[in-house]
């Protein structure tokens, strides 16, 4: 893969793979502070605050990461469960 | 007191704190003083007390949570007018270490 | 695919920093303009040059004007082309009267649905007015307010409305911000030792860099939390959860909560007549009053007007605090009775609050706001002391390779930096040298700032040959006397315009004016002292010899 493909494929993988590792922890987050008890705008809102460090920190190690394959891996993997489990806690019955 | 005279002495105390603190460092203190070993310690007390009275002056004069960030940006100020006045003019920072100590 | 990790920080610190670099400093300067927004829509719009007023009474003065306010007629005719050309049924409901503690105008807003379900966004249309409130009367003309109602835009959205790119443009360059703060600390490996080192007499690319470092660590705290409070602010922008994969759940929890707060989510359908809203804004005071935070009203809000199940929520203005408004106490508007007062916010909701309002700063305090203003303006300097030293750095490689980077790097710089500087200067010129009485005069306003941006571009494209021969281009000079000339061009056509020149308003006290025309005199006189200085350099000869 020649280099400049490789950057675009981090590039990639920082912005809109780690938009959906960020998309999954918000999803998480808020059926995590609903179980918890918080009322809605406060399980969004805790979200909210929170989910710009994940972001942040994912896009840097997409870059300092060994592989790019793991970044994708984790990034798209990691956004997908999450939204999955997030999604699947609202839906449970308390 | 009225607020703007706290405000004002806060300004100063951040000043006073950081400008020890910089003189601290040799290099600066050779800028300042020409010659000599600061005295680290001491000066970094001394720093130390002037950034925490610059914080209380804050909170006598505002609202804790206004108060809180002018405190902080007093010392962002107080960081680039030291680091100015090192580059252009090290004499003005003559005053906070008289010739005495 | 690094090295290491320091080069891989390294990196992104660069790319991060440069390509969105150009995007940052125009946010960063207009969010610098925009802590003052308010003082410059006074010196814009003379007529409303007089001291900032409270709140007036809402049935007399304010509650007519809201009545006979319409949509935006380029929203009204963008509806009506969607309806197939039939005039779509308006019915009002909500209305809003918002002011702050350095509005001499208040803002009037009216929301209007358009007869079908109100959560279709295209079912909601907006009309606004801004009134004088010592007589209740419209701003004539309803002229553009330079501030708060362009340079701030320009500052969230960069004025790129087309589905809300501009956002999202601002907050990719916002996240960059964070990644570069965090790949700058990680990569610089001296910071507490040169943490007040600045040697201006040293090498171009050495003094460059340290000022670099010095404005970025000085003011890290600044940088850092603008940017996490700014992205944070937009959040249900780019994370809308709760209006698409939990819609559902959403809207069961937020009608569960109204009604445990006692408020009715939707209107009756029965129209009733409201009751006196100035007795409940009384009402609401002594109950700040008495809970120890006697305020001032920040904004009042009428929902489901007209009906019987309408409320009316008065809001506190947080002058003497972080958070903007607060402590909302909504009354039943058909009688005045308190339906519900807001209880002290959350733990999470406080930190919100103060994130929120540290950015928006609606408090009433000067020398925050100046120091606000330092803060921006290292913002600015750390980033365009980063493009200066990737040009230094590579100018003489590219030059000798033949490549054309640094070039175009240095041309964007100039188009970017001075350009925005020569741009915004000459909107402030074209609103005083405009006729008051010209037909779209804010629209010719607004070609004055994109004309004059262009031409800047322009400019900087064809002067910037010389980086060809690692030769500094003489654009950056040439763009530095423009913004000084049409600075002080701008302060000398507001004394000849509108009388109120630097001697009268400082002699009245009429800071807002005042501060303006010295700021413009300021920044005007620091760009005259630049060009001075560029002049002085380029006259040491460059000795990479000649282009073959």
């Amino acid at each position: 893969m020649s280099r400049r493909a490789a950057i675009v494929s981090r590039v990639l993988a920082a912005v809109a793979g780690g938009w959906l590792f960020a998309w999954g922890f918000v999803v998480l987050c808020l059926a995590l502070g609903r179980r918890a008890g918080l009322s809605w705008a406060d399980a969004q809102t805790l979200a909210w605050l929170l989910v710009f460090g994940v972001y942040v920190t994912t896009a840097c190690w997409s870059f300092c990461a060994a592989r790019a394959a793991r970044v994708w891996l984790v990034l798209v993997g990691g956004g997908l469960l999450m939204t999955g489990a997030g999604w699947g806690l609202m839906a449970a019955p308390t | 007191m009225p607020e703007a005279l706290l405000q004002a002495l806060a300004m100063l105390s951040s000043l006073c704190g950081m400008g020890w603190l910089a003189l601290a460092m040799e290099e600066h203190w050779r800028q300042v003083r020409g010659a000599g070993v600061p005295p680290a310690a001491r000066l970094r007390a001394l720093a130390a007390v002037a950034i925490a009275a610059s914080l209380a002056l804050c909170l006598a004069a505002d609202h804790p949570s206004i108060a809180v960030l002018v405190w902080i940006m007093s010392l962002v100020a107080a960081v680039l007018s030291v680091a100015f006045a090192l580059a252009a003019r090290p004499r003005w920072l003559a005053w906070l270490v008289p010739a005495s100590r | 695919m690094f090295a290491s990790f320091r080069h891989s920080m390294t990196w992104l610190h660069t790319w991060a920093g440069l390509v969105l670099g150009y995007v940052l400093v125009v946010v960063f300067f207009f969010g610098t303009l925009s802590v003052f927004d308010r003082e410059i829509d006074r010196w814009a719009i003379p007529q409303t040059r007089f001291a900032p007023q409270p709140m007036p009474s809402f049935d007399t003065m304010l509650r007519p004007v809201l009545e006979r306010i319409r949509p935006e007629p380029a929203d009204l005719a963008a509806a009506r082309e969607r309806a197939g050309g039939a005039l779509p049924a308006l019915t009002p409901v909500e209305w809003t009267a918002y002011t702050t503690h350095r509005d001499p105008v208040l803002l009037l807003y009216t929301e209007f649905a358009l007869g079908k379900d109100p959560a279709e966004p295209d079912a909601v249309l907006y009309g606004h007015a801004t009134i004088d409130p010592r007589d209740g009367r419209l701003l004539p003309g309803d002229p553009l307010k330079l501030g708060s109602e362009f340079f701030y835009p320009m500052h969230i959205g960069l004025h790129l409305t087309w589905h809300d790119v501009g956002y999202w443009i601002v907050g990719l360059s916002a996240l960059a911000m964070l990644c570069a703060l965090v790949s700058g600390v990680v990569i610089h490996r001296r910071l507490f030792r040169e943490f007040f080192t600045f040697r201006p007499r040293k090498h171009v690319q050495r003094s460059t860099l340290d000022l670099h470092n010095l404005t970025g660590v000085a003011a890290l705290p600044f940088h850092f939390f603008f940017a996490l409070s700014g992205l944070t602010i937009f959040a249900g922008m780019y994370f809308p959860v709760s209006e698409t994969l939990l819609k559902p759940q959403a809207q069961v929890a937020q009608a569960a909560e109204a009604r445990a707060r006692g408020l009715p989510a939707r209107a009756a359908g029965v129209a009733a007549p409201l009751a006196s809203v100035d007795a409940m804004v009384a009402e609401a005071r002594r109950r700040w009053a008495a809970r120890g935070m006697p305020g001032e009203v920040g904004m009042v809000q009428v929902e489901h007007v007209g009906d019987r199940d309408s409320v009316v929520a008065v809001y506190r203005a947080g002058s003497d605090r972080v958070a903007l408004l607060g402590q909302a106490i909504h009354f039943e508007a058909t009688t005045g009775r308190v339906l519900h007062e807001e209880p002290p916010a959350t733990a999470v909701t406080g930190v919100n609050d103060f994130l929120t309002g540290l950015h928006l700063q609606q408090f009433h305090h000067w020398l925050l706001r100046w120091l606000y203003v330092a803060g921006g303006l290292a913002g600015c300097a750390c980033i365009v002391t980063g493009f200066l030293f990737f040009v230094e750095k590579r100018k003489r490689q590219h030059a000798r390779a033949g490549v054309g980077g640094a070039r175009w790097a240095d041309a964007m710089a100039v188009a970017t930096v001075t350009g925005m500087l020569v741009a915004t200067t000459a909107m402030l010129v074209a609103n005083r040298l405009l006729p008051e009485a010209l037909a779209g005069r804010n629209d010719w306003q607004q070609r004055a700032f994109w004309g004059a941006w262009l031409l800047a571009f322009v400019h900087a494209a064809w002067r910037s040959r010389p980086l060809r021969q690692a030769q500094p281009s003489p654009a950056w000079r040439e763009q530095c006397i423009a913004v000084a000339a049409l600075a002080w061009t701008a302060v000398a056509l507001n004394a000849a315009t509108t009388g109120d020149h630097l001697l009268r308003t400082l002699a009245q006290g009429y800071w807002p004016v005042a501060g303006v025309d010295l700021a413009l005199l300021i920044a005007g006189a620091c760009a005259a002292g630049v060009a001075a200085r560029l002049r002085g350099r380029r006259r040491a000869p460059q000795l990479e010899g000649h282009h073959a």
